[in-house]
């Protein structure tokens, strides 16, 4: 509903425009995941032919390679469980946090959010080996939850930014009419707030998901290989010593992306709800 | 009756309920490394002595990595890198997102298809634009019709990581200033149609300066994430060719994981900190003064 | 039953009735598992994996479990592992230059070797070269079992020389020099390969040029620092000159890393290299190289006479922790692993065992090409070093070597730079007094 400026109607030359203009971007974007697809179905002499091959029999012996492989599969569990943990855990607590931050002018409030954007602000790398210390101290090191953590660590700041701009965006009326119609503020956060403010959760779910997909750096200490993730486990595949696996990592990769994809397209219809779902005005 | 007096209980320390469990994970599990971390940068410590065994050596390894050359070398090529970065970024995914604010039928395929550069895995993804900008056998340098070294020389290494770290990271604010566009009212813009404003000042006048806060938003997260950018260096250059993409995380890395000096490596990230926080500063100032006018 | 000795199922009862009477076990008992942390490249590690473990599975009804990482990774969890003296690391794979500080948690594997000896001497512990002995030894103590031992030959395409005229592989850096000319045909092959990324790979490439060249790198027991004498200055200047001045190199050699030199000898990309010793398996492979079977191998030439030569000697050795709770088991493992036939059957996979007897196999040479030149490399070899300290060096060191390739320095004053960068860094560690 909401168009770009000007009548809500967009003429047909405009539409025209924009398809242009968007499937020339999509080109230039995905161009580069399609060259991925393209070599994982390309045999290892193929790969490295001078020019570029563009047209060839595809090979699916990379994909039955990789998926052969149980690192491999584990790996994938691995990493959908993680993410998926990591993403949940960190809107549960830091959405309502992100609420009270953008609603409730309490002491503190502008400290505390600073703080969250400091330590957002700290390099990673300085966190780990004292993390992997810590984890190791209470018997978490190698396990998938030490890694949920500290994705959830990262990942919380965001999710606190982030929300506190989609709430402070939402109408006060909102809360207003729902406690006339005798809502607590808990249930206004739940069944009325959220809802609308579903762009910004489904935002945040990406970036977050983002974050916890594609760490390498965390969960190549943090976890050993039961409980490795695919970042971790593709390292495999480009091991120094013995000539690079372009077939395996281009595979990977690409079933890597699949589920993301998925949930992306399942997702985006969220991202763009906006107030039309109809709550505001009668 | 029992669920009315949770509920009631919550409302009152609605404030505490909620914000307490996010600090709790954060200082438990991020607050306690960070201060040991902190602790370590001003000691003199070894993975292989106990946890406080370090000696106290004061500013001495702040000194180090200041007074080392390629520390740096390396602000200088981070500032510049953050800058360029993100300026693209922010204005490539306004754009973008204004555009897949449309509605238009098959929009949904566009919104996904602009999503994937920020999931592919970055190891994936800076080995495929290795060999995109293969000087032999890349697809790039066949359409420029040129045979350029990109990673090899000291004067395009750094704009092919720019490039790649533009392509990845676009999608990240296109999603946040899309979701902000789809949050907006529609009102004020459809009034502005009424009144007759033409297509950009409608945009510039009435959309924008809804949006800003999301466009804060997003330029603050991009800013702190590109000061801070490591995977795509880690897997394309490594740093080089001789330090011309060295940004302070590979520096850091490097004394952390490869020099194993994690007291040096603590003093680097704290200083990076340090820079993030002074960038930060700035940038808020200069918001208020623009409110302000 | 059947299947188990008569001897082993009392053992094994014995050992089971003590656990369940006493309610522990006592430190030999077995074991369901013994946990080996290395390195996650496989395929040199192909006959661990898929030969070894299975038959020592088999043999003693032990699982051997692989924790494998990245180098990164490997490399900070054995650290911090065994420094908490964690008893769930039985072996770990370590490398030369981990020697140091990974020492006090370690075996002295003289004795381990005696103890092997005593129990089997087909294993042959004088069949191990005596570089690999040295390059484990750090202080009087045996790290480990050499299991890899790697030096940086020359791999050249033979037939390509020969039509240019050198029907053996050049003996001096001039020669190399002509050599390289001789055959450089760009734009498609060129005279030279090299890794020029600023990375990992930049000192193994270069190195052993500087010390054929009579340079030195440093004493790290006194801090003295010979990299700037100028010995050294002449091997990397000459190495920088290949692409530099003589243009013998690949444009895209400054990108390469290990990965991108095989793949450029295996894609014909240039006629001549200098690198790991077992990277030649590779280079003839039929099956993954368009080049199959065109390498033939020398050590490095020397500065002005052959006799200069020397080459960087790395490799990796299996060790016992010291508070691994099933040493005994972890013994026979190595036992196994680093057995005669074995790790002859390793070279298969891509290794290049430290074994007299595997290096000098003819049907090996015959098959591989490089291991008889690997062995003579070997012999007169430099090992990397084993100093903790010497992880920050070295990364100065890919400054000054990457800033030579590309023509910002001369080889001089880049390692001028260098040695001092190393001299602030070792007075700071204490070992430099002024």
């Amino acid at each position: 509903m909401a168009a770009v400026g000007g009548s809500p109607r967009v003429r047909k030359l405009e539409s025209a425009l924009i398809y242009a203009t968007l499937t020339g971007l999509v080109l230039a974007f995905l161009f580069p995941v399609i060259w991925v697809l393209g070599l994982s179905l390309k045999t290892r002499a193929q790969v490295f032919t001078s020019p570029p091959l563009y047209l060839w029999w595809p090979t699916f012996e990379n994909y039955a390679a990789v998926l052969a492989r149980s690192d491999f599969v584990r790996a994938f569990a691995n990493t959908l469980i993680v993410s998926t943990s990591a993403v949940l855990l960190s809107l549960g607590v830091g959405a309502p946090a992100a609420y009270a931050f953008a609603r409730f002018p309490f002491k503190g409030r502008s400290v505390l959010f600073f703080a969250l954007l400091v330590m957002r602000m700290l390099p990673p790398i300085a966190v780990l080996v004292p993390m992997y210390l810590l984890f190791n101290k209470i018997g978490l090191a190698t396990t998938r939850l030490s890694v949920v953590l500290a994705y959830t660590t990262f990942s919380l700041p965001l999710v606190v930014w982030v929300m506190r701009g989609y709430f402070e965006g939402l109408p006060v009326e909102l809360e207003e009419s729902a406690s006339i119609d005798g809502a607590s503020r808990f249930g206004a956060l739940m069944y009325v707030i959220l809802p609308l403010a579903r762009p910004g959760l489904v935002a945040a779910s990406i970036l977050c998901l983002q974050l916890a997909w594609n760490d390498f750096l965390f969960s190549a200490v943090l976890t050993n290989n039961a409980t490795q993730t695919l970042p971790v486990m593709m390292t495999a595949f480009s091991a120094g010593d013995s000539g690079m696996d372009w077939g395996g990592l281009t595979a990977s990769g690409m079933l890597v992306i699949l589920p993301v994809i998925l949930f992306s397209f399942v997702a985006q219809r969220h991202l763009v709800a906006g107030l039309s779902s109809g709550a505001v005005k009668g | 009756m029992k669920t009315a007096s949770l509920e009631s209980w919550f409302d009152r320390y609605f404030v505490q309920a909620t914000v307490l469990p996010t600090f709790l994970v954060m200082v438990c599990v991020f607050g306690l490394p960070l201060v040991f971390s902190f602790y370590l940068s001003f000691t003199g410590w070894g993975l292989e002595q106990p946890l406080f065994a370090g000696r106290f050596v004061g500013l001495a390894n702040y000194d180090d990595v200041l007074s080392n050359s390629v520390f740096k070398k390396a602000i200088y090529i981070t500032l510049g890198y953050t800058a360029a970065t993100v300026a693209a970024q922010m204005l490539l995914g306004l754009g973008i997102a204004l555009l897949l604010n449309v509605d238009l039928p098959g929009m949904r395929v566009f919104r996904t298809a602009l999503i994937v550069p920020m999931m592919v895995t970055p190891i994936v993804g800076a080995l495929c634009w290795k060999l995109l900008l293969d000087p032999s056998h890349g697809v790039f340098n066949q359409w420029i019709g040129e045979k350029i070294v990109w990673l090899g020389r000291t004067d395009t290494a750094i704009y092919a990581i720019w490039l790649v770290g533009v392509w990845q990271n676009t999608p990240y604010v296109t999603i946040i200033l899309l979701a902000g566009l789809r949050s907006l009212p529609s009102e004020p813009i459809e009034a502005a149609a009424i009144d007759g404003a033409g297509r950009l000042a409608a945009f510039w006048f009435v959309t924008r300066p809804m949006l800003r806060p999301y466009i804060l938003v997003a330029l603050l997260l991009r800013t702190i994430f590109e000061f801070r950018a490591f995977d795509n260096i880690y897997a394309m250059t490594g740093g080089g060719p001789a330090n011309s993409t060295m940004v302070l995380s590979m520096y850091t890395y490097l004394v952390t994981f490869v020099q194993f000096d994690f007291s040096i490596g603590a003093a680097a990230a704290w200083l990076m900190l340090l820079i993030s926080l002074v960038l930060c500063v700035l940038f808020i100032l200069v918001i208020r003064r623009r409110e302000a006018l | 039953m059947a299947g188990l000795s008569r001897r082993q199922w009392l053992q094994g009862s014995a050992a089971g009735l003590l656990v369940a009477s006493t309610g522990k076990a006592w430190a030999q008992t077995k074991p369901d598992k013994l946990v080996l942390v290395c390195e996650n490249s496989i395929p040199w590690k192909r006959t661990l994996l898929y030969e070894v473990a299975p038959a020592f599975e088999k043999a003693n009804g032990i699982k051997v479990e692989f924790a494998m990482f990245p180098v990164d990774a490997w490399r900070a969890r054995l650290k911090a592992e065994l420094n908490a003296r964690s008893t769930g690391i039985d072996l770990a794979m370590l490398s030369v230059q981990m020697g140091e500080w990974m020492a006090p948690h370690l075996l002295d594997h003289n004795e381990v070797v005696a103890k092997i000896m005593a129990r089997d001497p087909a294993f042959a512990w004088n069949d191990f070269l005596d570089g690999s002995k040295t390059a484990g030894t750090y202080n009087g103590q045996l790290v480990g079992i050499p299991y890899r031992l790697t030096a940086q030959i020359v791999s050249y395409q033979k037939v390509l020389l020969q039509q240019a005229g050198f029907a053996q592989a050049p003996r001096t850096f001039a020669e190399f020099q002509k050599a390289a000319l001789a055959v450089n045909s760009p734009p498609t092959r060129y005279g030279f390969g090299l890794m020029g990324k600023q990375g990992p790979a930049t000192f193994t490439n270069v190195v052993s040029w500087m010390f054929s060249a009579g340079g030195r790198l440093l004493d790290v027991k006194t801090g003295e620092v010979f990299l700037d004498d100028g010995k050294a200055a002449v091997g990397l200047q000459f190495y920088a000159d290949l692409f530099q001045k003589d243009k013998v190199v690949p444009p895209e050699a400054m990108t390469w890393e290990f990965d991108d030199i095989i793949a450029g000898a295996q894609k014909d990309r240039y006629a001549m290299t200098a690198t790991f010793s077992s990277y030649g398996t590779l280079f003839n492979d039929p099956k993954i190289s368009q080049t199959a079977g065109k390498w033939a191998f020398a050590t490095l030439p020397g500065h002005t006479s052959k006799e200069q030569s020397r080459s960087l000697v790395d490799g990796q050795f299996m060790a016992i922790s010291k508070y691994s709770k099933n040493q005994d088991w972890a013994m026979e493992f190595v036992r196994m692993a680093c057995s005669k036939d074995l790790m002859l059957r390793s070279m298969e996979g891509g290794n290049s065992p430290p074994r007299a007897s595997a290096l000098r196999n003819p049907e090996m040479i015959a098959k591989f090409g490089w291991p008889s030149t690997a062995a003579e490399a070997i012999e007169t070899g430099i090992p990397i070093s084993q100093y903790a300290i010497w992880d920050g060096l070295e990364i100065a060191l890919r400054t000054g070597v990457s800033e030579t390739l590309l023509g910002q320095k001369t080889a001089k004053v880049a390692l001028e730079g260098v040695a001092n960068e190393w001299r602030r860094n070792l007075r700071r560690a204490g070992i430099l007094k002024s």
